[in-house]
């Protein structure tokens, strides 16, 4: 019990600092902002609602998502987030329970100090389990770098050692086999660079698991 | 995860227990859970109850009402189409309620109902994919508590397991209220809850009464009503 | 019958082919579709190319242009890369300004070139600080049938490789520019970044090389991009979970196709 502690004690250190608030909007159906050391998202989630006529789907429900910048109009950039959060979004729910309806899944980056679609992604997923919508499993995503001088394996980097990445990756896995979910990479790296990187995101996303874990424990409390 | 009856879940988990109990008993399977081949998945956070025999669901916090069949709810009438009109339910569509499924109504005698108007009304047909549809009668074709609500009162919205939490036989909340104050209720399943006492100051106060209890756990009920009884009413 | 049977049930056609461990279009689940490459048909262009996977066919025009380089980076030229999915090449695509597909597709080209060790943007320097080499890549689609993204870097990579720019003589003091066409130079690309795509159907069934009626009927799509021993891109945008075996079994298999692009595109351009 006391090496298991441990442990996990070392692997928190992984991660920066972990933290949320949850229904802090009053309109969404669920909303979460998430701050992931000095990274920090607004995500609020309205759904089931009616669809707009040519996007419903007779089969599942539609899931549509905003990704809004801190500063400035959504560029090319931001439609490339966009896709990976909806597609995301899209494994994570259970859409063939609302046919015809549509889920808004709206995001709104407040800070930028590394790791921006990862905690984009996490806040998504907080405030889609706080809304209740029927989901598969839940997801965490991780994001890592490789140095360029050293090489070193940096997981969850901020804004400063990012400066000096030469490959970065974001990892999105699910919470029940921790299988890939989604992937996203920039710069030139190995297949071994690739595995191990993979391989340590992996064992971080656990942190993030149990941090979900925790603040439904909180609310739950309430009930 | 493998999690196990009032534990706390988060979607993915497996229900372990459930399968095991189902030897001999029907097992139903509430809001929040599903079956995947020889598994029970959860599909919601919150926590795992059972209701004896064996009806399992997650209890959850929601906000957004999604219509089940045979469930109460107040609405509020926005439009009037046709023979139909057309009530805001707190979901994702509007849910119709026909001039016909009221009591004694026949197409010569309309009920009197304008737009603006709130309802208490049984969701008749609510099936994914399908427009809700809501009714003012019983079977029998009598109204019972069903139908308009009087404009003297005051509509609010709560989170759906605050509705829930009020409607459960074993809250006390209400009766304690009802000791201290006079008043008249309507809870929707969908969050909405209609209440009239007998002045507005009354109302105004007993509502946020009711809106108290949205973070207060079941056990800590019996001492927030004193706390009420003490601080809200008496002031009026 | 069987298209009545495609229209009504499309998933279970698909699935009823699979069962039988083939494809609707005669493969088997791993075996790519051939690939050709013609270099240089738009004379109008500075280089040009057409890539065909199947039916999905790319062409890429580049037009070599002069232009003041960007402040911050006053040693390096530009590329812009703009992909074009008009409404020529699928119902799916309606006219008037670009979707989000395309968007998105234009930002995953230029997103691999960026990464990739093939272009060195120095290059394309003519004189610092005042005039640079600017690219606009074309990419227009005219046939939609899957593995675009495969198809568009193809016919830009064998653009770019056949790509020769003319002799600039500049002069920093008056500004005057002599451009000197009959003295081209062979724009040098380094390596050639091959992407190969693979949608995932059902429980873990990887099938390679998509066509767009299996890329719509599919859980996931998985887009590896091979640039020589190395990889520049993993892009995987959510859809069904990917096992570890599998993103292994798919690494295997675009490296495979990756040398054999390469030799298809070396081949054109040599021709």
């Amino acid at each position: 019990m006391q090496n298991q502690l441990e442990t996990t004690e070392e692997e928190e250190c992984v991660l920066r600092p972990m933290n949320c608030e949850l229904n802090q909007l009053s309109r969404p159906d669920g909303s979460a902002m998430f701050m992931q050391g000095d990274t920090v998202v607004v995500a609020g989630v309205y759904g089931p609602i009616e669809a707009k006529l040519q996007k419903m789907m007779h089969d599942r429900a539609t899931v549509e998502t905003m990704f809004s910048p801190a500063k400035g109009p959504p560029c090319v950039d931001d439609r490339a987030k966009e896709t990976v959060i909806r597609e995301t979004c899209e494994a994570v729910l259970l859409t063939a329970l609302h046919p015809g309806m549509a889920i808004s899944i709206n995001v709104q980056e407040l800070q930028d100090s590394g790791g921006l679609l990862a905690c984009a992604i996490n806040a998504a997923c907080l405030a889609l389990i706080i809304s209740s919508i029927s989901m598969k499993f839940t997801v965490a995503a991780v994001s890592c770098m490789i140095d360029r001088e050293s090489g070193k394996l940096i997981v969850d980097p901020d804004s400063t050692q990012i400066q000096q990445a030469r490959v970065t990756f974001t990892y999105v896995f699910e919470g029940i086999k921790k299988d890939l979910v989604s992937c996203h990479t920039t710069g030139r790296f190995s297949e071994n660079e690739l595995m191990e990187s993979l391989e340590k995101c992996r064992a971080a996303s656990q942190n993030i698991f149990d941090f979900y874990r925790n603040i439904v424990e909180q609310y739950a409390i309430k009930l | 995860m493998e999690v196990n009856i009032k534990d706390v879940v988060v979607p993915g988990d497996v229900a372990v227990e459930i399968m095991k109990s189902s030897e001999k008993e029907r097992v139903i399977l509430g809001p929040g859970l599903r079956r995947d081949c020889d598994r029970v998945l959860v599909t919601k956070a919150g926590v795992l109850k059972r209701r004896k025999p064996a009806i399992f669901y997650v209890d959850s916090y929601q906000k957004r009402y999604v219509p089940n069949r045979g469930e109460n709810v107040v609405g509020i009438v926005t439009q009037k189409a046709g023979d139909i009109y057309r009530v805001d339910i707190g979901a994702g569509e509007l849910a119709s309620l026909s001039y016909l499924a009221f009591e004694g109504a026949t197409k010569k005698n309309r009920p009197d109902i304008v737009v603006g108007d709130v309802i208490f009304a049984k969701l008749l047909v609510a099936s994914k994919g399908m427009e809700p549809e809501l009714i003012c009668v019983d079977s029998h074709g009598k109204k019972g508590k069903l139908g308009v609500l009087s404009p003297d009162g005051m509509l609010f919205d709560c989170s759906l397991s605050l509705a829930r939490k009020l409607l459960h036989p074993s809250c006390q909340l209400l009766t304690l209220l009802a000791k201290e104050q006079a008043y008249e209720i309507a809870i929707g399943m969908n969050g909405k809850i209609w209440m009239k006492a007998r002045s507005v100051h009354e109302t105004i106060a007993a509502c946020n009464a009711i809106l108290a209890a949205e973070n207060t756990p079941p056990a800590e009920m019996p001492a927030l009503c004193s706390s009420i009884a003490r601080n809200l009413l008496r002031i009026s | 019958m069987a298209s009545q049977y495609k229209t009504i049930h499309p998933v279970k056609y698909l699935r009823d082919y699979l069962a039988q461990d083939i494809r609707p279009d005669g493969r088997e689940f791993l075996r790519f579709r051939s690939a050709s490459v013609n270099v240089g048909a738009i004379s109008q262009a500075d280089s040009s190319a057409i890539f065909k996977i199947g039916s999905t066919t790319v062409v890429c025009g580049i037009k070599a242009e002069l232009a003041a380089p960007k402040a911050d980076t006053p040693n390096c030229g530009y590329l812009i890369p703009n992909v074009e999915l008009s409404p020529l090449c699928s119902p799916k695509f309606r006219p008037g300004p670009p979707s989000d597909q395309a968007q998105v597709a234009s930002k995953t080209i230029d997103d691999i070139l960026i990464n990739s060790s093939a272009l060195d943007l120095t290059d394309l320097c003519v004189c610092i600080d005042k005039l640079v080499w600017v690219l606009y890549c074309d990419l227009i689609c005219i046939d939609y049938d899957g593995s675009v993204t495969d198809a568009c870097l193809g016919a830009l990579v064998a653009a770019l490789k056949s790509l020769t720019l003319p002799e600039v003589q500049h002069n920093p003091e008056t500004g005057a520019i002599v451009v000197d066409t009959s003295d081209r130079k062979p724009f040098p690309l380094k390596s050639l970044p091959v992407s190969t795509t693979f949608a995932i159907f059902d429980e873990q069934l990887l099938l390679a090389d998509p066509t767009d009626e299996e890329e719509s009927l599919a859980k996931g799509k998985l887009c590896l991009v091979i640039d020589g021993p190395e990889l520049c891109g993993l892009y995987k945008p959510g859809g069904i979970p990917i096992s570890q075996e599998l993103l292994s079994k798919s690494l295997e298999k675009s490296k495979k196709r990756a040398d054999l692009i390469r030799k298809v595109i070396e081949a054109a351009v040599t021709n």
